[in-house]
C-alpha cells in the first residue's frame, strides 16, 4: 500500500480512494493480489512492479530506471518490462532506463 | 461484525472526551459555575489584606468570592464579592462583614449574620468590613520582645566591640594575667610573687616563727588552767565540798519547815479559840521565836557556805 | 589532570548541545502540528493506526490496571489517613495526590513501556532498512508523516487515558471511602467539590499533553540517530528509553515547580 501513500500525501487523496487507485493500478499488470503484501514477500517481478507503479504515481512522473537486470537477474530479456511500461504509460510523461554496455543485447532491439 | 479500525478509534476517542466533559461539567455544576452570581459592595478604609479571588465564607463553608477591588473618590476601597444563587440567603441586612487575617492560613472574608430573617441586604447598599487581624495582634504582642531582642543585640555588639577592642578590658586583663604567670614562673614561692619583695618574706617569716613560740607558751598555760578547774571541781563536788553541805542543810530547812506547817496548824486552832482566851499566847510566841530565830541561823551558815565558794579566783601565771 | 577538565567540559557541552538540539527539534515539531499542510490523508492514516495501538488495543489491560492499581492504592492512602487522623485531609489527597499526580504517572509510565519502546524500535528500524531514504526519495516529510501524527497521538492517549485513569479512581475511592471511613456518596461528592481546583486539573491536563509529546519525541529522536546497521538499533532504543524515563522525572519536577509558585 506503499503505492497509495504518494497521492494520499502529495495530492490528499483520501486513503480509500488511494488505494482502490493503487489496486486498480496493480491489477492493469496483473498483480492485484499483491497489494496487501509487504516487500519482503514479493518476488523480484512484484516487487520490480511495485516499485515501477510507485514511481508512476507521482504527478507528471519521469520514471528513471537504474539497471532493471538487477532487480530482476533471472530475467532473460527486457521484454517483461516493457509490456509492463506499456500497460501504465498514459501515468507517467517519459521513461529512461540505463544499464551497462555490456547487458546490451539483453535489450535487444529497443 | 467486526469494527472497522477508524471505528474503534472513533468511538475510543468521542466516549473518553465525553466522559471527561461530562465530569468537568459536573464539577463546574458543583462549584457553582453556571449558578447565577449576586454582586455586593462593601468598603474598608485600607486595601490591605484583600485580594481577587479571596474566599468569602459563612459558618465555615465558602459561599462567593472577592471579584474586583476598587479604589473611590473618596479614597475608600470597595470590594466586590459575588455569592451564587444558592448562598444569597445568608447575606441579609444585618450581616456583619469581617475580613479575618489568620496568623497560618489564607485570609478571608467572614460573614456573621444573626437574624437570618431580616431583609435581604439590598445590593446597592455598602456596608464596612471588620478587619480582624491576628498577623497585627500578634506583631503588637512581639514588638516590645524585638525592642527587648535588639537591645540584647546591641549589648552584645558591644561586648564584642569591646572584646575585640586592643585597649580593651579583656585585652588589659589578659596581660596582667600573663605578667603574672611570668611572675610565677620567675618567684621561688607564691608570697614573693604576691608581695614582690624578698625582705618582706623574710620579715613574714620571723613573725611566722615567733607565732609559734606564742602558742607554745598558750599551750602550757591552757594545761595548768585544766589543771586549776581539776581542783575546784573537787572543792565543789568532792565529798567535803559545798554542794553536799549546801544539801545537808536543805533537808534539815524541809524538816523545820514541816515543823513550822505544824505549828501554823496550831496557830489557826489557837486564833479560834482566841475568844476562848489568851493564856497561851506566851508559850506560843517564844515556840515561834524560837523557830524563826532557828531558820534564821540556817540561813545564815548556808549563806556562809555559798559565798566562801562562789568566786574562786585564779591566777594565771 | 588537563584531560580530565577536557573530557568534563566535553561532557558538559555534548550534554548541552543534545538538549538544546531536542528543544529545538521539539519546536520544529510542534510548529508543525499547528500547520494545516500537515494533516495530509496520509498523516491521518497514521495518527489513526497510532491511536488505535496506542490507546485502543491497551484499553482493556490499561482499565484492569487503574482498576487493580488504583483501588490497591486508594485503599492504602485512605487506611493511612484514616490512622493517622489525618481525614481531614482526605479530599485534597484524593484530588492532590491521587488525582493530578499518580494518575497521569501510572499512565505515562504504562505509555512508555508499551508504545514508546516499539516507537524507539520502529524509527530505528525504519531507518536501518533506507524506508527513511525512500520516504525523502519520494518527498515525503518525516516530520510530517512519521512524527507529527506520532507526538499527537502521545498527547491524545496520555491525556485522554490519564483522564479514564483518574475517574476509575475516583469510583473507586467511593467504594473505598464508605468501606473505610462509612461515607456516603453525597459526602464523599461534597468534599470532592471542595477540595477540587480547576487549577490543579488544568495544570494535570496539561502536564499529560508535556509528557505525551515527550514520551513520542524522544523515542523517534533516537529512533532516526541508527545507522544502516542493525547492530545499532538496540544501542539507540535503549538510549530513548534511558532519555525517556529522565524527561518524565524531569517533567514532574517542573509541574511540582509550576504549584509550588
Amino acid at each position: 500500500m506503499n503505492i497509495a501513500l504518494i497521492k494520499e500525501y502529495h495530492e490528499d487523496m483520501p486513503r480509500r480512494q488511494a488505494q482502490q487507485l493503487a489496486v486498480e493500478y496493480l491489477e492493469r499488470v496483473d498483480l492485484g493480489h499483491i497489494a496487501y503484501k509487504r516487500n519482503p514477500a514479493l518476488n523480484p517481478e512484484e516487487r520490480f512492479c511495485g516499485m515501477l507503479l510507485r514511481a508512476a504515481m507521482v504527478k507528471d512522473a519521469m520514471i528513471l530506471i537504474d539497471q532493471p537486470f538487477k532487480i530482476i537477474p533471472h530475467l532473460k530479456d527486457i521484454q517483461f518490462i516493457t509490456t509492463a511500461l506499456k500497460k501504465i504509460d498514459d501515468l507517467y510523461l517519459s521513461c529512461h532506463i540505463y544499464d551497462y554496455k555490456w547487458m546490451e543485447e539483453k535489450y535487444g532491439e529497443l | 461484525m467486526t469494527l472497522s479500525r477508524e471505528f474503534k478509534v472513533g468511538l475510543f476517542i468521542g466516549c473518553t472526551a465525553i466522559i471527561v466533559v461530562l465530569a468537568l461539567l459536573y464539577l463546574a455544576a458543583g462549584k457553582g459555575v453556571f449558578e447565577n452570581l449576586h454582586a455586593f459592595t462593601v468598603s474598608s478604609k485600607s486595601g490591605d489584606g484583600f485580594t481577587e479571588g479571596m474566599p468569602v465564607v459563612f459558618s465555615g463553608f465558602n459561599i462567593g468570592k472577592v471579584q474586583a477591588l476598587e479604589l473611590n473618590e473618596k479614597g475608600i476601597v470597595l470590594i466586590k464579592i459575588k455569592i451564587p444563587d444558592r448562598h444569597v440567603k445568608w447575606i441579609r441586612s444585618d450581616s456583619a462583614f469581617i475580613l479575618y487575617r489568620p496568623l497560618i492560613g489564607s485570609a478571608r472574608i467572614v460573614v456573621n449574620t444573626t437574624n437570618l430573617n431580616s431583609p435581604p441586604l439590598d445590593e446597592k447598599k455598602i456596608p464596612e468590613v471588620i478587619i480582624v487581624n491576628d498577623i497585627n495582634d500578634a506583631i503588637a504582642r512581639i514588638e516590645p520582645a524585638l525592642e527587648r531582642v535588639t537591645q540584647i543585640a546591641d549589648n552584645v555588639e558591644r561586648l564584642t566591640s569591646n572584646l575585640s577592642d586592643p585597649k580593651g578590658d579583656l585585652h588589659r586583663i589578659l596581660s596582667n594575667a600573663g605578667k603574672i604567670t611570668t611572675n610565677l614562673a620567675s618567684k621561688k614561692s607564691l608570697v614573693e610573687m604576691v608581695v614582690s619583695d624578698e625582705e618582706s618574706v623574710k620579715a613574714l617569716n620571723d613573725s611566722l616563727k615567733k607565732l609559734k613560740d606564742i602558742t607554745t607558751n598558750v599551750d602550757r598555760i591552757l594545761t595548768k588552767v585544766d589543771k586549776m578547774a581539776d581542783k575546784t571541781d573537787s572543792e565543789i563536788y568532792g565529798k567535803d565540798g559545798a554542794l553536799p553541805q549546801v544539801n545537808v542543810i536543805l533537808k534539815d530547812i524541809v524538816g523545820k519547815l514541816q515543823k513550822l506547817d505544824k505549828t501554823i496548824d496550831n496557830i489557826n486552832k489557837i486564833s479560834s479559840d482566841t475568844s476562848e482566851g489568851t493564856k497561851d499566847l506566851h508559850i506560843l510566841r517564844s515556840d515561834i521565836d524560837d523557830t524563826l530565830k532557828t531558820v534564821e541561823d540556817a540561813v545564815k551558815k548556808l549563806d556562809a557556805i555559798i559565798g566562801l565558794k562562789k568566786a574562786p579566783e585564779f591566777k594565771v601565771p | 589532570m588537563m584531560s580530565f577538565w577536557e573530557n568534563l567540559g566535553r561532557r558538559v557541552i555534548q550534554m548541552l548541545t543534545a538538549f538544546a538540539d531536542t528543544i529545538v527539534f521539539a519546536g520544529k515539531v510542534f510548529i508543525r502540528i499547528f500547520r494545516r499542510k500537515t494533516y495530509s490523508s496520509a498523516m491521518r492514516e497514521v495518527l489513526l493506526n497510532q491511536i488505535y495501538f496506542t490507546s485502543v488495543q491497551i484499553l482493556p489491560v490499561f482499565l484492569m490496571v487503574s482498576i487493580l492499581f488504583g483501588s490497591l492504592l486508594i485503599g492504602i492512602v485512605f487506611q493511612l489517613l484514616k490512622e493517622f487522623g489525618l481525614t481531614g485531609f482526605f479530599g485534597h489527597v484524593l484530588m492532590g495526590l491521587i488525582v493530578t499526580e499518580l494518575s497521569p504517572l501510572l499512565t505515562v509510565l504504562l505509555i512508555t513501556l508499551r508504545s514508546a519502546a516499539a516507537i524507539n524500535t520502529e524509527m530505528a528500524v525504519m531507518k536501518v532498512n533506507r524506508e527513511i531514504k525512500t520516504l525523502e526519495m519520494f518527498r515525503i516529510d518525516v516530520i510530517d508523516y512519521l512524527l507529527v501524527p506520532r507526538v499527537i497521538n502521545g498527547i491524545i492517549s496520555i491525556v485522554l487515558l490519564s483522564s479514564l485513569c483518574s475517574i476509575v479512581l475516583l469510583v473507586s475511592g467511593t467504594l473505598f471511602s464508605w468501606l473505610i471511613f462509612g461515607m456516603s456518596i453525597d459526602v464523599y461528592t461534597n468534599i470532592l467539590l471542595n477540595a477540587t481546583n480547576f487549577s490543579d486539573i488544568l495544570i494535570a491536563l496539561f502536564k499529560c499533553a508535556i509528557y505525551g509529546f515527550f514520551i513520542t519525541l524522544i523515542p523517534i529522536r533516537f529512533g532516526l540517530r541508527a545507522s544502516h546497521e542493525l547492530t545499532s538499533i538496540p544501542i539507540v532504543v535503549s538510549q530513548g528509553m534511558v532519555n525517556v524515563f529522565a524527561a518524565i522525572l524531569i517533567i514532574e519536577v517542573l509541574s511540582l515547580l509550576t504549584k509550588l509558585l
